[in-house]
């Protein structure tokens, strides 16, 4: 393993409903390797196993064969516990759906990832604030999640997945219901964060995203399986 | 310990924003608490205060029957019971029942010189003089009369008599004093147009209890068309009519737990595609399966205890100030109790812990059981949404 390579998978592979009649194979034998402090792209139509990969990639769940050596301790058979461990101390995860509690209000929503850490209140707030502040929400703070644009909703969900100050950042089609402006913004925030040196593993097949100047390193996928890249040695 | 705060915290606003849910949850499960707890507090309260009466009680009450009912007794009999050994003393009683058709009431009317042991709790005197009167609480609530007023009447004879009140039981909890009026012996009997040399019963005093039935058995052999109740019938009576209304009761409690459980079983086996991502999500960024389980687990308790603390006190409102005006139609039996008299309060806590187990385990039980399914899935599935 080279100095800076943070997660690597090796032989992953993940079969839905195995032995059921809808058997569905969504990851073949995949072994990919992810630079830390790099932006990496997977790319690949719908269905070609982008989720499923980086749900294995981010402790979300276990592949059903092969590793996944997320610095240097290989997380496929470790128990729940330890994964959720994982997921709150090492990633942040932007979903395309946003998946924000819609009933709630910013702050909170922000805060969550940090009530089952060891961070007590006043230290949250304070936290909480600053992360506002730097997307430049702080004074929605109080209004519920449903009163904002979706613009605004993009950023409460940034927020709330760097609240933990995590090392990998994870975003799954995060401009699939965007418009081209704000998906311009999130791409910029993303590169920001590359800059700050964090390792942002984002999977689309939208090439506003992989034509990025950004984008260090391209992975592509088809049918679970990843396609040889010419530029990738 | 922060932690734990924290997850309250975000329990609470979880049950607020799903407020009218919530709040109709509360509801139901109050009154259904309310219920429970109102048939408890009822018969147990009306258990210890009979109890209470049936301390004061004589051993042996004789009565005559005629046509096998109950009839005038002839004070003379009380000669032919003295023969007996082992005999205390012998009062015969005199009391009727007084139908009072200005507030629709019934009343009793009892005949007493002598100080007897429920006149204990009084305020004022007892009746001293012809013409005058002590009243139950009862009595006086319902005539809006109290110590100095007059109470009219009319006696067996269709006439106004008037008495004035010198007393009024304080007890206002008393099942026997509630609806009491109590003259002057030879006022009673006047008023009530009892026959010379005739009473409504006489009591005996046993000196060992043991003999009293005993005692009975001669009465009942020397005077043939008398009926000698012991105290131990008494009791025995008042247990099976208890019983009869407990178990009455018993079908409403149940009844109420049923309709209780079918709302936890409705929550047990409904969890929303909305829930259910949002434990996803929580599991996404970092919540533990335990911090899920309790974060359910605060959610059921805080609208357990809500609930519960609620039905109680609504219970005890409810039993002891409204004088359990919902159970109404069903202790219906109780005529005694008529004017509306107020229980002193008596509360199992044992009684109360029962029903505290019974509702909220099951419902904190029906509140976390569905989640955990949830809580233990890989949260993978809310990345596809
Ligand atoms: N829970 C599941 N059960 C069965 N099949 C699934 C499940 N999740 C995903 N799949 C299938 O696995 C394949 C890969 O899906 P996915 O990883 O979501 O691809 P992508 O993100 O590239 O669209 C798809 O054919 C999808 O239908
Ligand atoms: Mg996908």
């Amino acid at each position: 393993m080279t100095q800076d390579t943070i997660i690597r998978t090796q032989g992953a592979t993940k079969i839905y409903n195995p032995t059921l009649p809808d058997e569905m194979v969504a990851l073949d034998n995949v072994s990919v390797t992810i630079h830390q402090g790099q932006a990496t792209v997977l790319k690949g139509p719908s269905g070609s196993g982008k989720t499923s990969l980086l749900s294995i990639i981010g402790c979300m769940s276990r592949p059903t064969a092969g590793k996944v050596i997320v610095k240097d301790r290989d997380v496929a058979k470790l128990p729940e516990r330890y994964l959720t461990h994982i997921r709150r101390k090492i990633f942040g995860f932007i979903f395309q759906q946003f998946n924000l509690i819609r009933d709630i209000s910013v702050q909170e929503n922000v805060a969550l990832p940090l009530y089952p850490a060891d961070a007590g209140f006043a230290e949250i707030r304070k936290r909480v604030h600053t992360m506002l502040d730097s997307f430049g929400i702080l004074s929605k703070r109080k209004l519920k999640v449903k009163k904002l644009s979706g613009g605004e909703q993009q950023r409460v969900a940034i927020a709330r997945a760097l609240i933990n100050e995590p090392e990998i950042i994870i975003a799954d089609e995060p401009t699939a219901h965007l418009d081209r402006e704000l998906a311009a913004d999130l791409l910029n925030i993303l590169a920001g964060l590359v800059r700050e040196g964090k390792t942002v593993i984002i999977a689309t097949h939208d090439p506003l995203i992989f034509e990025h100047p950004f984008v260090d390193s391209t992975i592509a996928m088809r049918n679970g399986k990843i396609e040889p890249q010419p530029e990738e040695q | 310990m922060i932690r734990r705060l924290k997850i309250l915290e975000h329990a609470l606003s979880s049950l607020l924003r799903r407020k009218y849910k919530n709040l109709a949850i509360i509801v139901v499960y109050s009154f259904t608490i309310m219920l429970l707890a109102s048939i408890l507090f009822l018969t147990h309260s009306l258990k210890i205060e009979a109890g209470n009466i049936l301390l004061d009680a004589p051993e042996l009450i004789i009565q005559k029957t005629m046509a096998g009912r109950h009839d005038l007794i002839p004070v003379e009999y009380a000669d032919v019971i003295r023969k007996n050994w082992g005999i205390g003393k012998i009062t015969p009683r005199y009391w009727g029942y007084y139908y009072d058709a200005f507030t629709h009431s019934n009343f009793t009317v009892l005949g007493s010189d002598t100080p007897l042991p429920i006149l204990k709790m009084l305020e004022g005197t007892a009746p001293s003089r012809p013409g005058e009167c002590l009243i139950g609480e009862g009595v006086a609530a319902v005539r809006q009369i109290g110590i100095g007023d007059e109470l009219i009447l009319i006696n067996s004879e269709g006439l106004g008599v008037i008495f004035d009140v010198v007393g009024k039981f304080t007890a206002s909890s008393d099942i026997l004093t509630n609806d009491l009026i109590v003259l002057g012996e030879a006022d009673t009997m006047d008023f009530l147009g009892f026959p010379p040399g005739k009473a409504t019963d006489i009591t005996v005093e046993v000196l060992n209890p043991k003999e009293v039935q005993n005692i009975a058995g001669k009465i009942k052999r020397d005077l043939p068309d008398t009926r000698p109740i012991t105290k131990q019938e008494i009791i025995r009576t008042y247990d099976a009519v208890f019983n009869w209304r407990s178990g009455m009761m018993l079908t409403i409690f149940s009844s109420a737990l049923v309709a209780f459980c079918i709302l936890a079983w409705d929550k047990a086996t409904g969890i929303s595609g909305e829930e259910k991502n949002e434990i996803g999500i929580l599991k996404a960024i970092g919540w533990d399966t335990s911090d899920i389980l309790e974060l359910k687990f605060w959610e059921g308790i805080v609208i357990s205890l809500t609930a519960f603390l609620t039905g109680l006190l609504a219970a005890y409102v409810h039993v002891f100030y409204f004088g359990a005006t919902i159970l109404a139609p069903v202790i219906k039996g109780w005529s005694v109790l008529f004017p509306p008299f107020k229980l002193i309060p008596f509360v199992n806590l044992y009684q109360v812990f029962i029903i505290g187990f019974l509702t909220v385990v099951p419902y904190v039980a029906s509140t976390i059981i569905p989640s955990w399914k949830a809580a233990i899935t890989d949260p993978e599935s809310v990345m596809r949404g």
